[in-house]
């Protein structure tokens, strides 16, 4: 199958003003993202990964390497047909309402009359603006700002959507409805590449993982092989008994070749532990 | 592989919907509250000074001269700010809010995105220049209609003879609404789109809105000393250096003196033989030219 990403040997230098070397943002990075799948390209501030993601919506030309879109040249308007991007902190034109934007951005990929129409209705139901529908975007909060910034990335149903740090500056219950929309991506068949540095959410929607450290690939493949620890085997249980412990522990004592490293009870994280407290308890 | 939508430059609905967006972002920016206060003042002048005009001389002619005059200049003045500002503005601010990122990444071609831009400027300034037009017509048909009366009713009062009451009646009239006076307003949106898409280069290359506003209007300055720069290249016993300098001025900077015409029209003048024309034509080239120059430096520009 034809991948729905390709980026081969990718540099792209820039040259600051008053710096007479230029700087390399990325260095020879390459990566393959198949049809369908969730790839989280994660790194720390500065480490190219925008870099790479405007290379390939062609916001910037390569210095050298190749950038494509289900086989398309990225640098090609065509290939963009298929393409949805959402920004890091997008601002969009705040004298439109929810549904304008969704209107225009429509427009602009060839959409009319009632299919645009059913097409703007469909999206803001689906990042749940149904009633700001109508609100000029200045008034909308930053999570909202996000999720009407998915619908419009979504708008010509695009087989690729790019999210450049979808999270960023959203409260925990924003960004579980921005995971939640990725999920949803993922189920329709829509290929999600994604830029974040907030690890545990790319953990969580994640396929494969690829990390990207001053402009080079240091590391990159399925998320399950890059988490697994090769020699180490976790064991779950509800229930146990204090003997039933003690009976795993002499048995794992008696085997000679296992060491028992650590029997504790497994905790939940902070941000579960937030949504629960907000927004999963019933009303009194 | 599969093929996606062919996206090719110049489509005319891309370029409308980015027209139409321009113009609402505009309105939407309170740009038409300068349209109330013209209407306000026209108004206001006609309805406080019309009993004034009681005069037999040519004094009643004076004041539809200066309401043409008033009016044009309010026209030029507007115009020139708007289409030196309003697009100066919204390039980089597309720019800065990222929203030009959401723009590109769908399959809009960068000379689509200029025409857009361009022409929803123009198109803002199209339709003040006509509703000002429109109220101008107005005020001076009202004030023209009394001004004939009072000033005939006055020569024939005084005993001028029948053909020299006709030829001031038709005189007065002549500083009425008049074809030509729409054609001026025709040459002020002329200017106005030549000046705006010297904007849009210059914001095509520009970091920072004030740099391509006060250059804006600077080159719309040395537009209107055009002429003294093609005399300098034309003319005799001229140093070489000179003559270079006046060569780069007038093979770069429009010629913003051709558009003075309406200081004659403004007087009751006809327009020289072919000079609209011209100026249709002139304006067409350089609207062309700039949004050519644009697309070279935006095509490769990186975001």
């Amino acid at each position: 199958m034809e991948p729905a990403v390709e980026i081969r040997h990718l540099v792209k230098e820039f040259r600051p003003a008053g710096r007479k070397l230029p700087l390399r943002a990325v260095d020879d990075v390459s990566l393959t993202i198949g049809a369908g799948e969730v790839y989280g390209l994660i790194g720390p501030n500065g480490s190219g990964k925008s870099t790479t993601m405007k290379a390939l919506l062609g916001l910037v030309q390569p210095d050298s390497g190749v950038c494509r879109i289900f086989g398309h040249d990225s640098l090609k308007v065509d290939s963009r047909q298929q393409v949805g991007f959402l920004p890091e902190n997008p601002y969009f034109y705040k004298h439109l309402s929810g549904a304008e934007t969704l209107r225009f951005y429509g427009k602009l990929c060839g959409l009319r009359g009632t299919a645009l129409e059913g097409r703007v209705k469909e999206l803001l139901s689906l990042v749940d603006l149904s009633e700001a529908g109508d609100r000029r975007l200045g008034g909308y909060s930053k999570g909202m700002l996000q999720r009407i910034g998915l619908a419009q990335a979504l708008v010509q149903e695009p087989r690729l959507v790019i999210l450049d740090e979808p999270t960023a500056g959203v409260d925990p219950i924003g960004s579980r409805q921005i995971r939640d929309l990725i999920f949803n991506l993922k189920e329709r068949g829509i290929t999600v590449f994604l830029c974040s540095h907030l690890l545990e959410q790319v953990q969580e929607v994640c396929d494969r993982v690829g990390i990207i450290h001053r402009g080079r690939m240091v590391k990159e493949g399925p998320l399950d092989d890059l988490l697994a620890l090769g020699d180490q085997t976790e064991l779950i249980l509800k229930d146990a008994s204090p003997e039933l412990l003690e009976k795993i522990r002499g048995l794992v004592a008696a085997d000679g070749g296992a060491t028992l490293l650590r029997a504790d009870r497994p905790k939940t994280t902070l941000e579960r532990l937030f949504l629960e407290e907000t927004s999963e308890r019933p009303n009194p | 592989m599969s093929r996606p939508a062919k996206n090719r430059p110049l489509n005319p609905r891309r370029i409308g919907v980015i027209t139409m967006h321009t113009f609402t972002q505009l309105v939407r920016m309170k740009v038409f509250y300068f349209l109330g206060a013209f209407a306000l003042i026209l108004l206001g002048s006609n309805l406080f000074e019309i009993q004034d005009l009681g005069r037999p001389d040519l004094e009643g002619t004076d004041v539809l001269r200066s309401i043409r005059s008033w009016s044009l200049g309010t026209m030029t003045l507007f115009s020139v700010v708007i289409g030196v500002v309003a697009t100066a503005l919204l390039l980089p601010r597309d720019v800065e809010d990222r929203t030009l990122y959401t723009i590109l990444a769908k399959p809009v071609p960068r000379l689509d995105y200029l025409i857009g831009k361009l022409g929803g400027v123009l198109l803002l300034i199209f339709i003040s220049l006509a509703v000002m037009d429109l109220l101008m017509t107005g005020v001076l048909a009202v004030r023209t209609h009394f001004v004939t009366a009072e000033q005939v009713a006055a020569a024939t009062r005084s005993g001028w003879p029948p053909d020299a009451v006709e030829a001031l009646r038709q005189d007065t009239l002549n500083q009425g609404p008049t074809w030509e006076l729409h054609g001026a307003v025709l040459v002020v949106f002329l200017r106005a789109a030549v000046i705006a898409s010297t904007a849009m280069l210059i914001s095509t290359f520009s970091t920072s809105t004030l740099f391509t506003t006060i250059t804006g209007f600077l080159v719309y300055f040395i537009g209107n000393f055009q002429a003294e720069a093609r005399r300098l290249y034309f003319g005799e016993g001229i140093d070489p250096l000179e003559k270079a300098l006046g060569m780069a001025v007038a093979v770069i900077f429009p010629d913003f003196q051709l558009y003075n015409v309406v200081d004659t029209l403004i007087e009751g003048g006809a327009f020289p033989p072919g000079r609209l024309e011209m100026l249709i034509g002139l304006s067409g080239f350089y609207v062309v030219l700039h949004l050519f120059v644009s697309w070279i430096v935006f095509a490769e520009k990186e975001f």
